[in-house]
């Protein structure tokens, strides 16, 4: 039978190569389970809140949305910084009594901040931001340079 | 461990274990918090995009269900990012005899549907006095 396996060059692992590749499946298999700041979190903390965003280009403007339901708009803040968009914000649990038992958490607490880099120059002063049933939008109308523009070229 | 990548919750698609639904577009599970104190239960539903006046809440045969229609069309022009996907929500849960299910109110604010469900008489613990002689 051994004469049937074909030998290849270099195969054999060391055994030091071996412990580490081990040691590294381990690694992974843990965090895979755990999620990589299990320990922080702890498992009843509940999900930390990041909210989704879409971008979008239309000819005249980018279109930021975010899904922030429950939150507050007073603790939300919109900065824009060159063509730097930067939201942050706080999603506050709301629960009135202690008396209360929980049967069932899914939904996100925590603060958070994201920002974006906008593919164009935006004209900063005509920036609009509002928010409605849990969506927040932001209209960010383009600068002329950031414009496409369309050259119809005449055919001789 | 090194990786503390944000990750965004995505909304969970549903298929509904009664048929399929009759309009097009996807459906997304919400998320839900459940909590109880002595008096009542009460089921916070996030539902971005949502308004109240386009919330169907059902009770039938002992199920409660919620249908959540978005007024918000998809993003027009071209998408630069996409994190989420724009549609309804449905969910149902089952209901026991231990909510009294004449008096459930609801009411929704910044996409967020509340619902109060306030126990029946004989599920509300009482004290019970004892006579001494």
């Amino acid at each position: 039978m051994r004469s049937l396996i074909p030998w290849r060059r270099g195969e054999v692992e060391s055994r030091e190569h071996s412990l580490a590749t081990l040691r590294r499946e381990m690694d992974d298999l843990f965090d895979s389970f755990f999620g990589s700041d299990w320990f922080l979190s702890g498992p009843y903390s509940g999900r930390k809140f990041v909210p989704a965003f879409d971008i979008s280009e239309t000819e005249n403007e980018f279109v930021v949305k975010a899904e922030l339901p429950g939150v507050d708009t007073k603790e939300v803040q919109v900065n824009l910084t060159g063509n730097v968009v930067t939201v942050s914000g706080e999603k506050k649990e709301e629960r009135e009594q202690k008396s209360e038992s929980v049967h069932r958490v899914e939904r996100a607490y925590g603060s958070f901040t994201r920002s974006f880099t906008i593919p164009g120059d935006i004209q900063e002063d005509k920036a609009e931001a509002s928010y409605k049933d849990g969506v927040l939008t932001l209209k960010l109308p383009k600068a002329e340079s950031s414009k496409k523009k369309t050259i119809k070229i005449e055919l001789k | 461990m090194a990786e503390q990548e944000i990750q965004v919750h995505e909304k969970m698609q549903v298929n509904p274990p009664e048929g399929e639904f009759t309009r097009e577009g996807p459906y997304f599970t919400p998320a839900v918090d459940i909590c109880e104190n002595e008096k009542e239960l009460i089921l916070k539903v996030d539902m971005p995009g949502v308004n109240g006046k386009n919330v169907e809440i059902d009770l039938r045969d002992g199920v409660l269900s919620i249908v959540g229609k978005v007024a918000e069309a998809a993003p027009e022009g071209q998408e630069l990012l996409t994190e989420y996907r724009t549609g309804n929500y449905f969910r149902s849960f089952r209901i026991t005899d231990v909510v009294d299910q004449e008096k459930i109110t609801a009411s929704m604010t910044d996409g967020v549907l509340t619902l109060v469900l306030p126990k029946s008489h004989k599920a509300v613990p009482r004290k019970i006095p004892i006579a001494t002689t």
